[in-house]
């Protein structure tokens, strides 16, 4: 079995349409995105999602990791990536959303993310 | 902490302005939640407890409720204080439906196929919905893990509104059920353990939606 991963920039889906990205996704491609989407972003995507639910295509697992999410991180570091966000425009993090057919569950823990396919 | 007091206040605060604006428009009490959490079962206690009728249908199959149903001038009442407002019950939030899922619950295919169908409608509806509310009730399995991407986005898109809102722990009458984990996963949210279908604090749930509102 093939498996097609597409990076895209957070730059680049915040200048886009969500529906591309759900083109990539009926197409079976799984997306990294290099940031944690805001909660509109994923409302949005969500909606998008059901927009084009079918037969072939059941919709999407996706999950978020936030850098300032992490144990280890201290105060300082929260607060330096705080102003770093604020700078760049997005949550520092990554995004990954896969078909449903694909990625059946993801389960996350602050550190890790597990896939099951 | 900091966070957790700053949300706190800054949620207040909206609920103080949202008062004075908007006193004399209905106010709107909505419930969110996964697919499967009872929030139909706790939109019924709600109504039975203080009109004495059930707003919809509960099945164990999901997606049972695939439009939003909406219950006017509900009024609760405790220690001499009330509150008047139109109940909401939305469709389960989720990112994936499958019509073969509904097979299993010997569905036909044609049938399963328009459940199907009416249940994205629903998640849709559901979304538009949110910026109508001035409270929700998120309604958690709590037997369930909470930590998913539906709870996730709803407190997110919640808190983005400054909406205020109470993580109702529902169906603690079962076994696996843990409301600890609920709190654990989502700190410095006000969460409250209940069960919708026995009625088990449902009475302090009326107590804190007055507190809140």
């Amino acid at each position: 079995m093939n498996l097609r991963i597409k990076l895209i920039p957070y730059e680049r889906l915040k200048r886009e349409e969500i529906n591309n990205l759900v083109k990539d996704l009926k197409e079976g491609t799984i997306i990294l995105v290099d940031a944690k989407l805001n909660p509109k972003e994923e409302a949005d995507l969500i909606e998008e999602t059901m927009k084009v639910v079918s037969e072939k295509f059941s919709g999407i697992e996706l999950s978020s990791m936030d850098l300032a999410e992490l144990k280890e991180t201290t105060n300082f570091e929260r607060f330096k990536n705080m102003i770093i966000e604020r700078i760049m425009g997005k949550k520092r993090g990554l995004t990954i959303i896969g078909p449903a057919k694909i990625i059946k569950k993801i389960e996350k823990n602050p550190e890790e993310l597990l896939l099951y396919m | 902490m900091v966070v957790k007091h700053f949300r706190r206040l800054k949620n207040r605060l909206a609920s103080a302005i949202r008062r004075i604006f908007k006193k004399k428009k209905e106010i709107k009490i909505g419930l969110y939640g996964p697919v499967n959490s009872g929030k139909t079962t706790l939109a019924n206690r709600i109504c039975v407890d203080w009109i004495g009728e059930e707003l919809g249908r509960v099945t164990s199959i999901p997606h049972e409720t695939r439009e939003i149903q909406m219950k006017e001038k509900v009024t609760i009442r405790d220690d001499g204080r009330s509150l008047t407002f139109n109940l909401v019950d939305t469709p389960g939030i989720a990112t994936k439906i499958d019509f073969e899922d509904f097979l299993k619950f010997g569905m036909k295919r044609q049938e399963a196929k328009e459940r199907a169908k009416e249940a994205t409608r629903g998640v849709i509806e559901a979304i538009k919905w949110l910026d109508r509310m001035d409270m929700v009730l998120v309604v958690l399995d709590s037997t369930r893990n909470p930590i998913n991407q539906v709870n996730i986005t709803i407190l997110g898109n919640l808190d983005a509104r400054n909406i205020p809102l109470l993580i109702v722990s529902n169906k603690v009458d079962l076994k696996s059920s843990s409301t600890s984990r609920v709190r654990t996963a989502f700190p410095g949210y006000d969460v409250i353990g209940i069960s919708a279908k026995t009625g088990a604090m449902v009475n302090e749930l009326y107590k804190r939606i007055l507190k809140k509102i």
